[in-house]
């Protein structure tokens, strides 16, 4: 599971360099290669945050609230 | 300026005015932290100058924007220097986030013993090899009254969740503004700008709430490797949210004024980025800091 919650934050991460280049270059492709990512990283992360509610309910995942019995 | 030669800036007297600015600042809080009686309003003053420094400096080169005197050239060179300046931003969460992951996975477990056979089961009293790292010696609240970390803090439905869906908000608020600009909807963007500023507002009033609580719960700047890195965090976060709301007001000002085109706006898309990527740091934060 917390692979899966990885991955998808490299994605999100990757998508926010490509903005970052999109704005580096500017022009009309640039600034659109910028909005796109942009709303590539936005949806992304929206359902990562969904999807760890979903898995914390259900009992998937558990956030770092218990002390650790080691 | 019509041609495209390289630019040269007029003379200036802004940058010597910020280097005094600054100055005085950090002599001004270096001997507040020593207890110097005019630290304190020294650094004020410091600030003060900085922040004239800003509204003139910045302002300038608005006038100078607006004024059409810029060409491509001046165009790239900003972006190139947003691009360091965002460089220089995620270094800097790098390391924030380096030292969590180094007390976490690395150093803690070494200190258990493993990895190097050195089994450390009474380095100190209470001690456990487990993160959080509850019991450290010296720490505030140790001396048979271990400080808890704030266990209610941490639940997955609590404040930390509504902070992230506020930001997360924010987020997409901000990416509809972006919509609207680029497709000239000038009534949608500043309504879409005020959404986004306004959650950016609740998310530091929500953080200040949690501070308070984690503090009434004991855990502290100085309550051990847990305490240090989740108030360097969170706290140079929110510096920056609130760093980024300045900046999306000053937007949301010239918006009004109508500087921006749909095609020429890189004054908000410099802020725009930055908000995204203050966004994806909240979200490493929560899920690394509250989850993982």
């Amino acid at each position: 599971m917390d692979i899966i919650i990885i991955v998808i934050l490299v994605v999100i991460l990757f998508s926010l360099g490509s903005a970052l280049i999109g704005m580096l270059r500017g022009g009309a492709k640039g600034s659109d290669k910028m909005f796109k990512s942009l709303r590539t990283r936005i949806s992304l992360s929206v359902f990562l945050f969904v999807f760890l509610m979903f898995a914390s309910f259900m009992g998937w995942i558990e956030p770092n609230n218990v002390l650790p019995t080691q | 300026m019509s041609n495209q030669d390289y630019y040269v800036p007029h003379g200036t007297y802004w940058p010597i005015i910020g280097s005094i600015g600054i100055s005085t600042l950090f002599v001004g809080f270096a001997n507040l932290l020593h207890d110097v009686s005019w630290g304190g309003p020294v650094m004020g003053l410091g600030g003060t100058i900085v922040v004239f420094m800003l509204f003139g400096w910045l302002g300038t080169v608005v006038n100078e924007s607006v004024g059409g005197i810029y060409n491509k050239q001046v165009d790239r060179s900003f972006r190139w220097g947003m691009s360091w300046f965002i460089f220089s931003e995620v270094m800097f969460f790098a390391a924030f986030f380096g030292a969590l992951f180094y007390a976490r996975v690395l150093s803690v477990p070494w200190l258990g013993g493993a990895g190097n056979n050195l089994f450390t089961p009474e380095l100190w009293e209470g001690f456990k090899a487990a993160w959080p790292l509850v019991s450290t010696p010296g720490a505030i609240g140790q001396n048979g009254t271990e400080f808890s970390v704030g266990f209610e803090l941490v639940d997955a439905w609590g404040l930390p969740a509504l902070n992230t869906a506020l930001l997360l908000s924010s987020g997409v608020t901000i990416t509809y503004a972006h919509h609207a600009l680029r497709n000239g909807h000038r009534n949608a963007l500043i309504a879409w700008m005020v959404a986004t500023i306004a959650l950016g507002v609740l998310f530091l009033g929500f953080q200040i709430t949690e501070y308070g609580h984690a503090y009434h719960e004991g855990l502290r700047l100085t309550s051990g490797v847990y305490g240090s890195t989740f108030y360097l965090l969170t706290g140079f976060h929110g510096f920056h949210v609130t760093v980024g709301a300045i900046m999306l007001t000053v937007i949301l000002y010239r918006i009004q004024k109508g500087h921006f085109s749909s095609e020429n706006h890189f004054a908000f898309e410099g802020v725009a980025w930055y908000w995204h990527f203050v966004d994806v740091v909240w979200l490493g934060l929560f899920i690394f800091v509250y989850w993982l």
